[in-house]
């Protein structure tokens, strides 16, 4: 349709564009330019070209803080979206008893980060947990989920599965039902089984559903900050510091607004890599995302 | 609506009372006594309302308070560890309290003091005044030692052995201390070193830091009688404590500051001890001072200065000091705490002040707050827990020290 | 055919297992709660309180000022709810139905701020707002979020589908283009700006980046800042307290996700 006046759209558009110019565009090119500076907020700031990327380069740290946030992500959306999936099949059901059980998984979606965080804290307690508890009641070693190196980033996944596994599973729910019913009963009377009416009829219509879950998960799962701060204050010897706690650590903890910034852009990047493959995934379903 | 909370902060409340902001990182009893200064002095100041804010622990407090600076939103009253204040002191972010009526002249124990807490604190304008100020201290438990016919340990090896005599497999481990860079300073003191040498090259202790570590690693690693706590900062201490209460540690290092909270919740006698000595017996100081921000409006820092005299007055240092056990920062507390016969019944509470003898001062040295946080402690949890190369991860660690920041 | 009957009491078993691994810590918070500091020193994993007792309510109430808090976290959640919509309506509005030149790159620069998240420009946006003296204030909690890239988006996805013949003919009657975008597509796209304004609650209600990085002190603390702070250094963290605080925080988008789960579940399902 046409305007009725030239400069109607732009009127329009004048608040949320003026916004995101203020709050986003504009901040990120000052996250630029104080990556390249030194300075901790209370004396003068020094330009110092791109030797703040190379402390983060130095000893490998940036590298281990993606890795780690990758492996981290990974744990989480694939948790997240298996347990998502089978819990969906699994309630699809007429009842009140199906219903309850939606209800249930997904409620951890809506509560907060910091509850949960604190929530696990306490029961993960390698003494005083209720989990400790189970585990010494049925004979299991003693673990300390959040102390031990090797078991921390674990955890802290589970904890993040545990919380968006809900979010999964209602977006697998949606698109299990839009597909059309005549098509499994279809299946059921060539004789398929359920399981080949999965795996042939469902599965491929589920594909763009399972696509959009990944990549939303995976971002979302990039950006944990919460619960590495409630948790394990990014430690025991580093092991569960993301890349969102790394930034947060360097700016508020370490006095270094340069090196902050410039993890902030390195994430920045890796995010819209991924954004990328989130692109790539909606297209593949031949529609834009809606 | 949206702009009405960014309008300029009134300096008086509705009563006409000056404003106060205290912000502070002090949970549990020393909370408790805080508040309940604060509530003496509005009794004697009524046209002052101290408006006391938690902030979270040292370190979360910390970076609000320097967020704040850097908004220009700063309270005028504060407390900060003392690795810090050298650091906000170049900053230009401290109200130097000399000139305020009565802050010069305060009777301070030196060695708690900025005077004394510091290598050449005393030629410097005062910026500090103690608040909670403690040094580690060893805590046994007494049934445990009794029952093995144990003395608590002078030395390190004894230490060692005694942990090894004290340990039960699966339930009770021999000592128990947070891996984290105050106790590493104090081993470093004791095994002969300093973190920075005279040159103000930071050092990290040279031979005595690795000395240090792997002291630990073996403790934890080759003799398995020491837990390392889970955690970070506070979380690692509040671990330490409890598996003392609970007996699941022997012994443990942790502040002064816990004494009185340690002794009321064991249910066996608490006996507080020296750290031991490799060389030499060395601690450091800990706790924090209270600092008035420089950006804070004129009067309410006029305020922070009458809180402050009146804060170190006997009466409420003596308050905080025996119900927490934080050390009594003047020497009139001391006099009459001495005087009242309390030390003679509190015997822990002698040892911890017998100990102040033993006090390594830090340097005044800006970079020291970057190198506790940013540089050492990450590594000693590194090194400790993963059992890594102690001295190549100091060598590395001195690298990063000599960088600027 | 057998064991259909069979099949539904398995998925019902499996099914009721996943609500406990759901449901059962949330009663364990709520236990916990109930338990007097005695007990969660002395017997942590008894599953049943002796002495059930409110105390650590009346701790939480008397160590932060809770309805201050929540007050501030519901204003905010809510007002930056109601501003996603009423900028994003107009935006919407102009890039799925009028024609002009510099669409496409106006859209184009929405949906490339789908890509920022918060995390990468918190640290400038806090020294732009700490240069006007907005640090610390309601409006650093809110305005940064008062435009939505995702909001804008559903808006327009969805404005695309209504007819232009309806905006002709209110054009005809001589409505102007606010009350067009306000008074008549506004209330064609109900149940997505309900869904978009509760999964913007939802989320804005349990920020703890956001407020936790913009405010320096109480002044506009929001609840999840102040039960987090209940985790006192010290003296033992007094489990009871903390999850007496969580009940608190947790309570109130409970209590909405009972009555609205439908739309909230259109609200996130629907962008898939």
């Amino acid at each position: 349709m046409r305007p009725r006046a030239p400069a109607h759209p732009w009127l329009m558009l004048a608040p949320t564009l003026l916004a995101f110019g203020l709050f986003v565009f504009l901040p990120l090119a000052l996250t630029a330019r104080a990556s390249l500076q030194s300075w901790d907020m209370l004396t003068e700031p020094e330009w110092v070209g791109a030797a703040n990327y190379g402390a983060l380069m130095e000893g490998g740290e940036l590298w281990r803080v993606l890795g780690r946030t990758l492996g981290f992500s990974v744990i989480v959306v694939v948790g997240a979206m298996s347990f998502g999936l089978g819990l969906a099949v699994l309630v699809d059901r007429p009842g009140r008893v199906f219903a309850f059980v939606r209800g249930s998984v997904f409620s951890a979606y809506v509560v907060s980060w910091v509850a949960v965080a604190l929530l696990w804290v306490w029961l993960l307690d390698p003494d005083a947990g209720a989990v400790a508890a189970i585990f010494r009641a049925v004979g299991l070693p003693r673990v300390g989920f959040l102390t031990d190196p090797r078991a921390a980033l674990v955890t802290v996944a589970c904890v993040a599965v545990w919380k968006i596994t809900g979010y999964a599973m209602i977006v697998f729910l949606a698109g299990l039902r839009a597909i059309p019913a005549s098509l499994r009963e279809a299946a059921a009377l060539d004789g398929a089984s359920g399981w080949q009416t999965f795996r042939h009829v469902v599965w491929p219509m589920l594909r763009p559903t399972a696509a959009f879950v990944a990549t939303t998960s995976l971002i979302t799962s990039f950006q944990a900050f919460d619960v590495v701060r409630i948790m394990t204050q990014g430690g025991p010897a580093r092991a569960t510091t993301l890349f969102v706690y790394a930034i947060y650590e360097q700016i508020f903890l370490n006095l270094s607004v340069g090196k902050a910034s410039a993890l902030a852009v390195v994430f920045f990047v890796v995010l819209s890599l991924l954004a990328a493959l989130q692109l790539r995934a909606w297209r593949s379903r031949g529609g834009e995302p809606a | 609506m949206l702009g009405e909370a960014g309008c300029r902060r009134a300096e008086r409340d509705s009563q006409g009372r000056v404003r106060l902001r205290l912000w502070h990182s002090l949970g549990g009893r020393p909370r408790a006594a805080l508040l309940e200064i604060v509530r003496r002095f509005h009794e004697r100041e009524p046209g002052v309302r101290v408006e006391a804010v938690y902030q979270g622990d040292y370190f979360e407090a910390l970076a609000k308070l320097r967020t704040a600076v850097a908004a220009g939103a700063a309270p005028a009253l504060s407390h900060v560890v003392a690795e810090v204040l050298p650091y906000l002191a170049r900053a230009n972010a401290l109200e130097p309290l000399g000139g305020y009526d009565g802050l010069g002249e305060l009777d301070l124990v030196p060695a708690l003091a900025q005077s004394g807490a510091f290598r050449g604190g005393a030629e410097r304008p005062l910026y500090a005044v103690p608040l909670n100020r403690s040094t580690p201290l060893m805590y046994c438990n007494g049934a445990l030692l009794r029952e093995a016919g144990l003395a608590p340990p002078e030395t390190w090896d004894e230490l060692a052995s005694h942990a090894k005599a004290l340990t039960r497999s699966g339930s009770r481990w021999g000592f128990e201390v947070p891996i984290a860079w105050w106790f590493w300073v104090a081993m470093v003191g004791q095994a002969g070193g300093a973190v920075f040498d005279a040159e103000g090259r930071a050092t990290l202790g040279g031979d005595a830091g690795a000395e240090a570590i792997a002291f630990w690693q073996r403790l934890i690693h080759r003799d398995r009688v020491m837990r390392p706590p889970p955690g970070r900062d506070y979380d690692a201490w509040n671990v330490t404590n409890q598996d003392f209460l609970s007996g699941r540690a022997a012994m443990i290092w942790t502040s002064t500051a816990f004494l009185r909270y340690l002794e009321d919740n064991a249910k066996f006698p608490v006996v507080a001890a020296p750290l031991p000595a490799k060389v030499k017996r060395s601690v450091p100081t800990g706790g924090t001072l209270f600092v008035v921000m420089r950006a804070a409006p004129a009067i309410e820092r006029e305020a922070a200065a009458k809180f402050l005299r009146f804060f170190c007055e006997t009466d409420q240092v003596t308050l905080l000091s025996q119900r927490t056990g934080y050390l009594p920062i003047t020497r009139a507390a001391v006099a009459r705490m001495e005087g009242e016969g309390f030390f003679a019944s509190h015997a822990n509470d002698a040892i911890a002040q017998r100990q102040l003898a033993d006090v390594e001062p830090w340097p005044w040295e800006p970079k020291l707050f970057r190198i506790q946080r940013d540089i050492v402690n990450p590594r000693l949890e590194q090194a400790v827990l993963l059992d890594r190369d102690a001295r190549g991860l100091l060598d590395e660690a001195r690298r990063a020290a000599a960088r600027p920041s | 055919m057998i064991g259909s009957r069979a099949k539904a009491r398995v998925a019902m078993a499996l099914g009721l297992v996943a609500a406990a691994v759901w449901v059962l810590p949330y009663a364990w918070m709520t236990l916990t709660s109930l338990k007097p500091l005695s007990e969660i020193t002395q017997d942590p994993t008894a599953p049943l309180p002796r002495a059930p007792t409110l105390d650590a309510y009346r701790e939480v109430f008397g160590t932060i000022p809770v309805f201050r808090y929540l007050g501030v976290t519901l204003l905010m959640a809510l007002s930056i709810g109601v501003l996603q919509i009423v900028l994003a309506l107009p935006a919407g509005y102009a890039l799925a139905k009028l024609r002009f030149v510099g669409r496409k790159t106006a859209f184009g620069l929405v949906v490339a701020c789908l890509l920022v998240p918060p995390q990468v420009t918190f640290v400038s946006v806090f020294f732009m707002f700490s240069r006007v003296g907005l640090v610390n204030t309601f409006a650093a909690l809110v305005v940064p979020f008062a435009a939505s890239a995702f909001g804008t988006f559903l808006v327009r996805q969805a404005l695309v589908a209504v007819p232009d013949e309806l905006i002709e003919a209110a054009r005809l009657d001589g409505a102007s283009e606010p009350v067009i975008v306000y008074r008549i597509l506004a209330p064609l796209l109900t149940p997505t700006l309900v869904g978009m304004f509760l999964v913007s609650f939802v989320f804005h209600y349990s920020d703890y980046f956001w407020p936790l990085v913009m405010t320096t002190d109480d002044t506009v603390r929001t609840l999840p800042l102040g039960v987090a702070l209940l985790k006192e250094p010290g003296s033992g963290v007094r489990w009871h307290v903390v999850m007496a605080g969580n009940v608190i925080l947790s309570a109130p988008v409970l209590a909405l996700f009972a009555v609205a789960q439908r739309h909230l579940v259109r609200g996130l399902a629907g962008r898939a």
